[in-house]
């Protein structure tokens, strides 16, 4: 047993952690929802770390933009054009092969999702769009599983814990989700590779108090840092539990879950395309969007007009074709160049925002 | 909102078919013969009704020949189904729809029949000596369209039923007439239609959920196999499904707030006289026809000619995707249509648009003259 603990030696050093807490992190299931910047550094922590099983879900295939953040991804990976799930489960097992990790390629959607989240001691978010954030959320306040919110763009980072109905939910402090289009993506605005680091690690540590048996020593507030400019808030969110009437951890009322706030999509008749229908009532100003996507690098033959926005970007189920990505002023959009539901709606957050 | 979908489904429905249907589920619920008591009575009278008006409508003489289905495609399937056995050969066209095309398919690939399909001509239709031509003493179907869902061409099928009946009696003819049904005039016996397959929720204004399989006089019972079986309310002491008709092939309780839909939609079709409604839709075609059909950047498939139209034109625009173009129809106009292949791959192979397809405009009985010139107008901004 000795020999075994020995690789977790500085940890179990530690008065919070000590071999009590190292024997919960042993014992627990970590789900790693979502293996980009977040989900990178998150998993490379619990890895190490020794949490006893770790499952690892991704939809999307490594690129060559990623490297500047994704930590465990290298130039090998992405030649080989892998899947980051099964690309970080590979590094991982290098890493510690010990634990049992487990890395699913897969959209995290209101149908699989309480499936993906079974058994597991604390959820840890990696996702990179709102919509997948609050059906997680709906799925671990009804099953009672501890997730920690995590995301990151530009040089902004914001966490916080939820232990369901003990502490706020998710939407306790965002009633609901952005419509789409309406906020800045890593893929649109860039994003400094320190703050998802430090954001990542932020979500990691929670994780580990929960896994420990340490839940009361979670971080109990919003945290939000701007690296760039040095500023750091922490929101008192301790009391919007109570203010708020949550229809998600209140009242129970699973609406993401149960497809009422998801979009859906539709696939094309006939074409290799997908379209996906948000449920917001959105009003683009394409005008604006187009702006904002003309400084990012992998888009080409961007054109504008009153009733579409249409932008060439990579992937796709033909590489070298790649994906041709139409949005209308309500927010939906037509991806053509694929017949995948997960490329299509991993295209949708990338470049619109979800 | 102008709703040009019509094709699809029609819209709105007549507020007397929501109006029977909730009635119907009030006041009536009960299961048709299934008990003796006065909701299941109620439930199979009106049932009863239901078969009657539907086979006299389209001049089918017994009401038993009536076979409630769940839409078109299980009444074709019924049929097809039904019908083929190991060693058949049968006769389609490249004007049909998945619903015809996909169990032929699968019944050519495993073996057991073999199937060819024909042509089209330049209007748009089959042609009846091209059928003809392809009969063989093998022949068991003939499974065909009525009126194309792409092209909205009304194809000769009296002309082809007659054909039939005088020179190869062994064949029997399926008609598909899931965009004709409520449109076109049909007497299924005088025009020599052994099946006629229809839903209820296009051109009979009843709800989803719906449709009808119609067997003409000359089929016996045992020339089907019943593709569903299980309960009918009646003699349930036989290990067998009963061998007589509609029980036959109806196996399971019928969605009889639908059917009560279907009686509404088929009274409301009567009430209003099927000559003015064939008439004003074909008047919103020809304000199309006229309209597109002078500009150059459209292309019109199919016949220009209104009176051979049923309710689909199917256009594409020059340097314009059909489906972006959909889509700005829904969010800059708030006009329904729909793009793509509408489940009917061989037409567009036929015609040179596969695999983007057409946009298809197909307006109906409530579209009004003001709207389709609304929906040209649409057409032509996004063109320029």
């Amino acid at each position: 047993m000795a020999d075994k603990l020995e690789r977790y030696n500085r940890q179990i050093l530690l008065p919070f952690i000590g071999e009590e807490g190292q024997k919960g992190i042993a014992a627990s299931t970590a789900v790693v929802a979502g293996c980009g910047a977040l989900g990178t550094v998150i998993a490379n922590v619990l890895a190490r770390a020794g949490v006893g099983k770790l499952r690892i879900i991704d939809r999307d295939f490594i690129e060559k933009s990623n490297l500047q953040r994704q930590v465990l991804f290298d130039e090998k990976d992405c030649a080989e054009n892998l899947p980051k799930a099964a690309a970080a489960e590979r590094k991982c097992r290098q890493i510690n092969s010990e634990i049992e990790i487990e890395g699913i390629v897969t959209d995290i959607n209101p149908a699989n999702v309480e499936e993906l989240i079974k058994g597991a001691t604390v959820v840890v978010d990696g996702a990179d769009n709102f919509e997948t954030r609050f059906v997680l959320n709906d799925a671990c306040v009804k099953h009672k599983i501890p997730w920690v919110y995590g995301a990151a763009v530009g040089s902004l980072g914001l966490t916080m814990t939820i232990i369901p109905e003990v502490t706020p939910c998710i939407r306790c402090i965002f009633e609901t989700a952005p419509p789409p289009g309406m906020t800045p993506t890593c893929d649109t605005a860039g994003v400094l590779a320190s703050v998802t680091g430090l954001i990542g690690n932020f979500e990691a540590a929670e994780a580990l108090k929960i896994c420990a048996g340490r839940t009361a020593e979670i971080n109990k507030r919003l945290f939000q840092i701007d690296l760039w400019n040095g500023e750091l808030h922490r929101f008192k969110i301790e009391k919007a539990r109570e203010v708020a009437d949550c229809p998600c951890c209140k009242r129970r009322n699973f609406e993401f879950l149960e497809g009422q706030g998801a979009s859906t999509t539709t696939g094309l008749c006939g074409r290799n395309a997908v379209q996906i229908n948000p449920k917001t009532g959105a009003k683009l100003d394409l005008a604006a969007m187009a702006k904002q996507l003309q400084g990012t690098s992998d888009i080409t033959n961007l054109s504008v007009n009153k009733f579409l926005l249409k932008f060439n970007a990579p992937g796709g189920d033909e590489p070298k074709e790649g994906l041709e990505i139409t949005v209308f002023p309500d927010a939906r959009a037509i991806i053509k160049g694929t017949k995948k539901v997960a490329v299509a709606r991993t295209a949708y957050a990338k470049y619109v925002g979800a | 909102m102008i709703y040009f979908d019509n094709a699809a489904t029609s819209f709105p429905k007549p507020p007397e078919v929501f109006a029977a249907m909730t009635q119907f589920m009030a006041e009536a619920g009960g299961n048709p013969g299934r008990s003796g008591h006065r909701l299941a009575t109620g439930a199979e009278a009106m049932i009863d009704n239901t078969r009657n008006a539907v086979s006299k409508f389209f001049g089918i003489g017994d009401p038993k020949r009536c076979i409630f289905t769940l839409n078109c495609t299980d009444a074709l399937n019924m049929a097809i189904k039904g019908v083929l056995r190991t060693g058949d050969h049968a006769i389609s066209s490249v004007l049909e729809h998945n619903s015809v095309n996909r169990p032929l398919q699968k019944a050519a690939d495993d073996g057991e029949i073999t199937l060819d399909r024909v042509g089209l001509d330049e209007s748009g239709a089959w042609r009846v000596a091209d059928v003809l031509a392809k009969v063989t003493p093998k022949t068991k179907l003939v499974a065909i369209t009525h009126c194309a869902n792409v092209l909205g061409v009304v194809c000769p099928v009296a002309e082809l039923g007659q054909a039939l009946r005088a020179k190869h009696p062994h064949v029997r003819l399926l008609v598909d007439a899931a965009q004709s049904a409520g449109v076109v005039p049909i007497d299924a016996e005088a025009m020599g239609i052994d099946f006629l397959a229809f839903p209820g929720h296009k051109g009979l204004f009843a709800p989803t959920g719906t449709g009808a399989l119609l067997i003409g006089s000359r089929v016996k019972e045992d020339e089907l196999r019943a593709w569903r079986e299980g309960g009918t309310g009646g003699d349930s002491s036989s290990p067998h499904q009963p061998f007589e008709l509609p029980y036959y092939l109806e196996g399971g309780t019928p969605n009889t707030m639908g059917i009560a839909g279907l009686l509404a939609g088929v009274t409301f079709l009567k009430k209003e006289g099927p000559n003015k409604v064939l008439a004003h839709e074909r008047a919103l075609q020809q304000r199309l026809i006229e309209s597109l059909g002078a500009d150059s950047r459209f292309t019109l498939y199919g016949t220009k000619d209104p009176p051979k139209k049923g309710g689909a034109l199917s256009i594409t625009i020059k340097d314009r995707d059909t489906a972006e173009t959909a889509s700005i129809l829904d969010q800059a106009f708030e006009i329904c249509v729909r793009p793509g292949l509408h489940c009917a791959p061989y037409t567009h192979k036929a015609l040179g648009t596969f695999p983007t397809g057409t946009l298809r405009l197909s307006p109906g009985y409530f579209n009004t003259l003001d709207e389709a010139d609304a929906v040209v107008a649409a057409l032509q901004e996004i063109a320029s």
